[in-house]
Parts: C-alpha cells; structure tokens; sequence
C-alpha cells in the first residue's frame, strides 16, 4: 500500500467561519495503481490533492505514506518528503522563469543534494523521456505549453519519486496537446509509475483504470474510471 | 553545504543581471558609505605616514625646549592665561644647559618671525617667507644640509653680521638666473648678504614649507626682530638610549633656574619629534572615528535599501518561492537563499565603493598632490561591515520568505 488515508478531516477557518474541506476521507492507492480524482470545484479534491502530496495537513485522520505517518510531520520534515516521494505536475506548469529546462528539471535533485555532475545526467535523462531532448537548454518562455508541461513532467520524473501527483496537467492546453500529455501519462504508468491525477473533467477520469469521486468533501464513489465518470454529479 | 553556498551565490547574481539599474540604486547607500571611509582613510592614511616620514628628518635625537605648549597637543585645554606669563626662555638658558647636562651632545636656539616679505634691488616676495634666527649649531639639532656656500659661524653670530642663509624656494624667486652667493636681500628695509643655500627639504603635514625660509645668525636676528623674545632651544642628546636622561637633565636645570616649586608643573615645554608625531596620530585618530561615525549612518541607509530591495524581491519571487517549497527545499535553504542574497547585493556595494574609495584618493593624489595610501585594514573592515549589514538587514525579508506557504506562493501571480 502506497497511500493510506483514513478518516481525513481538514477544516479552515475562514474569518469566523468554519469550512469543512474535508468531512472523513478514507483512500488506499496502490504502488503502480493509475487513479483519476473527481469533483467539481468545492468538491474538496483540491484540498484532497495537497494532503496528498504533503504541501497540507489533516486536521483529523491518518495518513501513510509510503510506510511514514505523514499526517503530523512539520514543514521541514514533509519538505523532505515532498522532495523524495513525490513529483508535483501542476496546471500551471510552475517553472522557474529564469531558469533553463535543465536547471528546471533538477531543481529537487538540489534540494536532495545530489552532485551537480549526476543532477545533469539524471536531469538529462528526465528530459530525454518526455521528449525534450534538443530543448534542453531553453528557458520557459522559449517553449510551447505543451513542451513547458513536459519539462514539469521531467522534474517530476527526475527524483524518481513513489507517486506522480497531476492537479489538472492539460488543464491549460489545447485538447491536442492535453491528448500528448495524457498519452505520456499512460507510458508512465504502463513503465509501472504510480499516478494520482486530479481533474474535475470526466472524459479524462474516464480513461484511468480507477477513479474516485469526490463530492463535498466525501468518497462518493470509487471503482473503474469509465464507471466513476459516467455517474451523474447529483450523486 | 558548498553545494548549496555555490547555488545561492549563482541565484544572488543572477538577481543583480535580472534588475541591474534598479539594483545599483539600491545599493548607493552602501557604495557611497564604503567610498567615503576608503577615501578619507587614504588620505589620513597617506597624510600620516607622511608627516611621521618628515619628522624623522627633522633631526634624529633631538628635542625641543619651547615656553608654549605645541599646537597639536589635545591632553586637555591649556591655561593660557597663565602660559602667557611664563617667564621667556633665553640664550642664557640654553647656556646652562650645554653646561651642566652629560646627556647632552649639542644644543642650539631660534626663533621665528613667520610671514615676511624679502626684496632684491628688483624685486621683492609675497609676505610669506619664515625668518628664522638660529645658531651656528641649528644645522645639526635641525637636520639641515647646505646645498651651496656655507651655514653661519661663530663669529657670525657673535658680532652679529648681517649675512643670510637662504632656503631653495626663496632662492628659486628671488635669485632665478643667478647664483645667491654674494648677493644681496633685504629684510625690512635693512640689507643681509647671502651666503649659503640649504638643501631642499620639502613641507611637513604638506603645508609647512621648509624651503621658503631665511636664516639669520641669532644676535642679528635679535637686533632685527627685538631682543626680549623667547627662543626655542634645540637639544640633540648623543644617542637614542640618553634621550629620556637628556630630557630629565634638561628639566631638572630650567626648573632650578626659573624657580619651579617642587610641586608645580614645569613652566616651560619639551617636545620631540615622537611626541608631535603622536599627537598627530592621535588626531588623525579622531578624525578616523568621526569618518566612521558618518559612514556607519550611510551604511544605514544602504542597510534600508538592502531591506527594501529585498523585500521587493520576495514579493516578486513569492511563485519562485513556492514552487521551491513544493519541490522540497526546507525553510533554512530559502532563508540562506535570500539572506546570502542580501550579502552578496551589499557585498558587492561594498566592492563598488571600494573601486570608487581608490579611483578618489589616485585622483586626490594625482590632481591635488596630496600623499594617500589606502590602509588594508580599511578595506578589510568595509569589506566586512558592507556584507554584516547585507545580512543584517537581509535576514528579515529572508525570514518571511522562509516561512512562506508553499500551495499560497504557488497560486500568487
């Protein structure tokens, strides 16, 4: 078992207003599983996302990750989590503007310290994979928004971390390019990648092998994503 | 570690290419602190060792005895009221010491008559030359060499001849295309033959010019001048060891001959050239501590710049920042990234009016002729405050940015 939530509660207080993002999430995922995260916004899949790849954490529930309680670790200690088991592929790409791919793509190898001389090679590697290998040395604003997203996929890949967590990875690109990411998703995970990838389109739910629906903030349904996908929002 | 160290010198340069007008305003405070401490330490500096030089050559082993307190002393403020009533040192003084002091190898007297006018049957000088009269001995307690002719002798002195002796700046306006020797000036209407030149001496502290003098033998000097002056008495002790026993004689002899009570303060001054260059030393301290003082409220105001400069940069960079907390750099390492910043922007400040310190104390060298040498521990210590006020000021902005929440930074434009 890979992830194992159970009985996650996250509440925010906002102003004197309490919102409960999270009312008692129970998920298991699986090393190697594909799994799609459905809900509308306000679902509470956002919030759901960030437990999940450590940026958050539960105001009740536990949390496994990988064999490590997560749920109550400080901010240096899930940094490092973050750092080892996760690779973040956001809607927005989150490249460093200044920065070329390469640097891009090695960014958590430096905050991992690995050795600049290995950083580059793994770094190269990573880029090599999604496709990237003549744009190494270009900078963010040089690349298409499907090759910036293929460089964040690239520093996903670089840490060889346990889980791929995706928040809405072609969510800002046009349907042609979004289909070349998710082609790439589905190499990753037949390379045996396990994926997490949080949307609130059904059509893309779909075509994972499992997805689970998220509806104020509950696990309102989870089994094959053609399945999960089809089931009306009402529920 | 050095990873790391190498890392955030390449982001902190990089934020230098990415805003370099912006960046360079910024840092005015700092370079314009650093500039004036290595400009101001420069010409002390250079003013100091010259003037320790010029008073090495006025004579080795030589103290003075004069009845005013010498202008530079700073131990507190001199009475003089009561100075004024000192009772004058005279040649019979000087007499006494020659004879009743064993430490005492030679022993000379002058006196001077600053801002005097010198004329020729052709022309005659600003009113700005030294008159001094002196002894025969003055040549050794001075240090002086001849150049041309001859110093006064005994006899010159004793009748009281009118005969001169000329410093090489008078003899360069007055005598230009001729030989001095033999010719003749005059000093107040009354006519002196020249009968030596000095050789050229240069000017202490840069302002007193030790070129633009006439010498007179003592008792004319006294006819001319007025006999009831004070004179200064130069005492050359015969080695650098009997200098102390020297002085003590020295004290001991006047204090008895003008009456001194045990318990009383001599009435009557001894410097040597060590004393007078520790005075100036001390000065020169002080004018040091002052420069500091003003530097440091412009490295302050550098130090607001670097603040501000750099809270500027965490607000721009909140979305770097967060994408750098997500990829799983601790709060330490974005505090070392912003803080080392700072450093390396205040550092680099520093480096700038370093650049500018030096290229203004050449210029002072090169246009005013004014001695500068820049001090290395000068440099050291602006080094060092440039960079500590990088990191002071730098670490609040580098704390906030530290404490960032990764999923807010990211979702920041």
């Amino acid at each position: 078992m890979l992830i194992q939530l159970s009985g996650i509660e996250r509440t925010y207080t906002v102003g004197t207003e309490k919102v409960h993002a999270l009312r008692g999430v129970d998920l298991s995922i699986d090393a190697g599983e594909w799994v799609a995260i459905i809900g509308q916004s306000g679902s509470g899949k956002s919030t759901l996302m960030n437990v999940i790849g450590c940026l958050d954490t539960p105001t009740r529930g536990t949390y496994f990750l990988n064999g490590k309680d997560v749920a109550r670790m400080d901010d240096d200690s899930l940094a490092d989590v973050r750092n080892r088991e996760i690779g973040f592929v956001f809607q927005n790409f989150q490249l460093l503007p200044r920065e070329t791919a390469l640097a891009n793509v090695e960014l958590p190898l430096v905050y991992r310290g690995v050795k600049a001389a290995v950083r580059h090679a793994r770094a190269q590697e990573a880029l090599v994979k999604v496709g990237l290998a003549d744009r190494v040395h270009h900078r963010p604003n040089e690349l298409s928004g499907g090759q910036r997203q293929r460089v964040a996929i690239a520093r996903a890949l670089a840490g060889e971390p346990s889980l791929l967590l995706a928040d809405e990875p072609t969510g800002n690109l046009d349907s042609a390019t979004g289909e070349e990411i998710i082609k790439l998703f589905t190499q990753l995970h037949e390379q045996g990648h396990t994926i997490v990838l949080v949307t609130h389109e059904p059509k893309l739910a779909a075509r994972c092998p499992r997805a689970v629906r998220l509806s104020d903030g509950l696990v309102v349904a989870d089994g094959p994503g053609k399945e999960v996908a089809l089931i009306s929002v009402a529920a | 570690m050095i990873a790391a160290f190498i890392d955030n010198m390449r982001l902190a340069l990089g934020t230098f290419r990415a805003n370099p007008l912006r960046t360079l305003l910024t840092l005015l405070g700092i370079v314009i602190g650093v500039a004036t401490v290595i400009t101001m330490m420069a010409l002390l500096e250079g003013l100091r060792l010259k003037v320790n030089k010029d008073l090495s050559q006025l004579g080795a082993n030589v103290f003075r005895v004069e009845k005013w307190p010498s202008g530079f002393n700073l131990g507190g403020r001199p009475n003089w009221q009561r100075i004024s009533k000192r009772p004058a040192l005279t040649l019979a003084d000087r007499k006494a010491i020659a004879e009743q002091c064993p430490s005492v190898r030679v022993t000379s007297a002058s006196s001077g008559q600053p801002g005097q006018k010198v004329a020729t049957a052709h022309t005659e000088s600003q009113a700005n030359v030294f008159i001094i009269g002196a002894t025969p001995e003055y040549i050794d307690t001075a240090g002086i060499e001849i150049a041309e002719g001859r110093f006064f002798n005994d006899g010159d002195d004793s009748d009281g001849r009118r005969v001169a002796v000329l410093g090489p700046d008078v003899v360069d306006r007055m005598f230009p295309k001729v030989s001095p020797l033999g010719q003749e000036i005059r000093l107040r209407g009354r006519p002196y033959t020249v009968i030596g030149v000095l050789e050229r001496r240069g000017k202490v502290l840069g302002m007193f010019n030790l070129d633009n003098m006439v010498f007179l033998p003592m008792q004319t000097y006294l006819g001319a001048y007025g006999k009831r002056r004070s004179v200064s008495i130069n005492v050359q002790a015969h080695d650098q060891a009997s200098m102390d026993k020297a002085q003590e004689e020295v004290t001991r002899v006047l204090r008895g001959r003008r009456q001194v009570p045990n318990e009383e303060e001599s009435n009557f001054e001894i410097s040597t050239n060590e004393s007078t260059a520790k005075t100036l030393n001390e000065l020169s301290n002080v004018v040091t501590a002052a420069t500091f003082g003003v530097c440091l409220l412009s490295l302050l105001v550098g130090g607001i710049g670097i603040l501000n400069i750099m809270l500027v940069a965490v607000t721009e960079r909140t979305k770097e920042i967060g994408i750098r907390k997500a990829l799983g750099a601790r709060k330490r390492r974005i505090l070392m990234q912003f803080a080392s910043e700072a450093v390396v922007l205040s550092l680099a400040g520093g480096i700038v009016g370093l650049g500018l310190g030096y290229g203004l104390a050449f210029l002072g060298r090169w246009a005013l002729d004014f001695p500068t040498a820049v001090p290395v521990w000068a440099v050291a210590l602006s080094l060092v405050m440039s960079s500590g006020v990088g990191l002071v000021f730098g670490i609040y902005p580098a704390a906030r940015a530290a404490r960032l929440d990764p999923v807010e930074a990211m979702r920041s434009e």
